[in-house]
C-alpha cells in the first residue's frame, strides 16, 4: 500500500511539473489556416463565376454538340442560340452581382499594385490607349461585338487576378473591366474605375 | 518529280526578278506562274524535309490577301509545302458564316482544294469560336500542339496567357523530345513596330519556358509587317504579321532587334527543316524574295554564333 501511493505520488508530481504543451489549432491540424480577408473575398468571387459557370453549361448540355471541324453555319447557329438561352436563363442578372462592391475593391487592388512603378508605366500606357479605344456597350447579359477587336489581357496581371474558369475570360474595355463568356460572348458582369 | 519542274521553268521565259539558284544551284523560274512574277526558290527540297508555310493576320477579303493568296498557289507548285500556320486576326470585322467564306475560304480555297492543311492560333480579333472551324484545325482548343517529322508545334493563345495555358505548355514542353520545337502565336515578344511593339509582359512569363525547354523558333504576328528578329537568348523569332493587312514603314529604322525587315508589301514565309537546318524564304505579294537564309537548331548544336 505504501509502494502503491508512493508511486501515485510520483505520478502526480511528474504530471505537475511536466508544462502541458500549449496545442493550437493551426498544430494539431497542420492544414487549416486562418483565411485573411482577402482570401474569404477571393473564395466567394470565385464561387459566383462558377455558379455562373454551372448555369451556362447545364443550358449547352441541352443543346447540339458543336463538333470540333465545324462549318462557319455551325459556328454562327451554335452561338446564337446559345447566347438566347443564357440571356433568357439571366434576364434578371444585374452589374455588380458577380463583381460586388468587396471583389471589385480586392480586384482593383491587385491591378493598381500590378501596373505601379516604372517599369509597368509602359505596359499601363498600352491598357489604357488600347481599352479607351474600344467601342463596345458595356452591358451586362449583352453580347461583346464580335466586329471589336479584344485588348490582350497582360499576362502578369493574369497571374495575380482570381483565377477563372475556362469558360470565362476577363477584357479590358476603357476603364471598365468585364466578365465575358468565350463561347456566348456575353458580358457577365463588369466592374468600373478598374484601371488606376 | 524536281528535275520535271526545273526543266520545264528552266526553258520558261525569265521576267522581272531574273533567274535565282536554289541551294542545290538548280536555277528555277516560272513553273506555271501565270500573271505575276516568276516562282524563284531557295529552298533545297530535299526529301523527306518538313515543309510548312508561315502567315498572320489574313483574314481581310481583299484584293491584297487575294493577291499574295495566288503567289502562295504558285509557289507551292514548285514548293509543296504540307500545311501552314496561321499567326492569329484570322478574321477581321465579323464572325458570321459569310466572313468566314470570304475571308479564308474563298480566298485559299485553291490551297484548301490540294488538301492543305491550315493551323491557327487565334489573334485579338478572334473569337475563341474558331477553335471548332474545321479548316483551322485546332481541335477545339485555343492552344494546342503537333508534331510533323522531327519538329514539334505548339499553337498558343497569346490573347490570354493565364496559368492554365502556361502550365499545359510547361507540360507538353517537359516531355518533348523533338529536335526542333517551334511555338507560334499573335503577339510578338519582340518587334520593332512602332504601333505595338515588343510585348514585354508576355515575354516576361513564355521567355523563360522558351529557354529552359530549348524552344528554337518562334513565329508571331499582330504587326503588319515582316521582322526577322536577331536572336534573343539563342532563340529565332520571326513575324510574319502582313498577311492581308500592312502598316507601311512602321519599323523603326535602326532598331538594334531587327537583323531583317520588310514592311513595303504583303509577304509571307516558306519554312524548310531538314534535320538541323531550317531553311526560310520570304516572298511578298509581288513575288520578290525579301529575305531568305539557313537558320542551324541551336539548342542541339551549342552554336557559337554571337547575338
Amino acid at each position: 500500500m505504501r509502494k502503491t501511493s508512493g508511486l501515485f505520488a510520483a505520478i502526480a508530481c511528474c504530471l505537475t511539473l511536466t508544462p502541458t504543451p500549449t496545442v493550437t489549432f493551426a498544430q494539431t491540424r497542420g492544414t487549416r489556416v486562418a483565411l485573411s480577408a482577402a482570401d474569404k473575398e477571393t473564395a466567394a468571387f470565385e464561387k459566383r463565376v462558377k455558379e455562373y459557370v454551372g448555369l451556362r453549361e447545364g443550358l449547352e448540355d441541352e443543346m447540339p454538340k458543336l463538333p470540333k471541324d465545324a462549318t462557319p453555319e455551325q459556328i454562327e447557329a451554335h452561338k446564337a442560340a446559345f447566347q438566347e438561352r443564357v440571356r433568357a436563363a439571366r434576364s434578371g442578372a444585374k452589374q455588380g452581382d458577380v463583381f460586388t462592391p468587396e471583389a471589385a475593391r480586392l480586384v482593383r487592388a491587385v491591378i493598381k499594385d500590378e501596373f505601379k512603378g516604372r517599369e509597368r508605366q509602359e505596359l499601363r500606357k498600352e491598357v489604357l490607349v488600347e481599352a479607351e479605344n474600344k467601342a463596345v456597350p458595356v452591358r451586362v447579359n449583352y453580347p461583346y461585338p464580335e466586329t471589336q477587336e479584344l485588348l490582350e489581357m497582360p499576362p502578369t496581371l493574369l497571374l495575380r487576378l482570381p483565377q477563372l474558369p475556362k469558360q470565362v475570360k476577363y477584357r479590358f474595355v476603357r476603364g471598365n473591366l468585364l466578365l465575358v463568356d468565350r463561347e456566348n460572348g456575353l458580358i457577365i458582369d463588369y466592374m468600373t474605375d478598374a484601371l488606376p | 518529280m524536281k528535275r520535271i519542274i526545273a526543266s520545264f521553268v528552266a526553258a520558261a521565259a525569265l521576267t522581272l526578278c531574273g533567274p535565282a539558284a536554289n541551294a542545290s544551284g538548280q536555277k528555277v523560274a516560272a513553273a506555271g506562274a501565270g500573271v505575276g512574277s516568276p516562282v524563284s526558290l531557295t529552298l533545297p527540297l530535299k526529301d523527306g524535309s518538313v515543309r510548312f508555310m508561315v502567315v498572320g493576320d489574313t483574314g481581310t477579303g481583299g484584293r491584297a490577301q487575294n493577291q499574295l493568296a495566288g503567289v502562295m498557289t504558285r509557289y507551292r507548285q514548285a514548293f509543296p509545302f504540307e500545311f501552314a500556320l496561321l499567326l492569329g486576326d484570322n478574321l477581321y470585322g465579323g464572325e458570321k458564316a459569310a466572313d468566314y467564306k470570304t475571308k479564308f475560304e474563298d480566298v485559299y480555297r485553291p490551297l484548301l482544294d490540294q488538301k492543305m492543311k491550315f493551323y491557327a492560333s487565334l489573334g485579338n480579333h478572334d473569337e475563341s469560336n474558331q477553335r471548332f472551324y474545321e479548316h483551322f484545325n485546332m481541335n477545339g482548343e485555343e492552344y494546342y500542339q503537333f508534331r510533323k517529322g522531327g519538329v514539334s508545334f505548339y499553337a498558343l493563345n497569346s490573347n490570354y496567357m493565364d496559368k492554365r495555358q502556361l502550365k499545359w505548355f510547361e507540360g507538353k514542353l517537359e516531355g518533348d523530345t523533338a529536335d526542333w520545337k517551334v511555338v507560334f502565336f499573335h503577339h510578338p515578344p519582340y518587334s520593332s513596330g512602332g504601333k505595338h511593339g515588343s510585348e514585354v509582359s508576355l515575354r516576361e512569363v513564355v521567355e523563360p519556358l522558351f529557354l529552359r525547354y530549348g524552344v528554337g523558333v518562334v513565329f508571331a504576328g499582330h504587326e503588319h509587317f515582316y521582322e526577322r528578329i536577331k536572336p534573343q537568348k539563342g532563340i529565332y523569332y520571326f513575324i510574319s504579321g502582313a498577311g492581308g493587312k500592312l502598316r507601311e514603314g512602321d519599323v523603326k529604322r535602326g532598331s538594334p532587334l531587327t537583323e531583317k525587315a520588310f514592311d513595303r508589301d504583303l509577304s509571307f514565309i516558306l519554312i524548310e527543316v531538314v534535320k538541323d537546318e531550317m531553311h526560310f524564304q520570304v516572298i511578298s505579294r509581288t513575288g520578290q524574295t525579301v529575305d531568305s537564309g539557313v537558320l542551324v537548331n541551336r539548342r542541339k548544336n551549342a552554336s557559337t554564333d554571337s547575338e
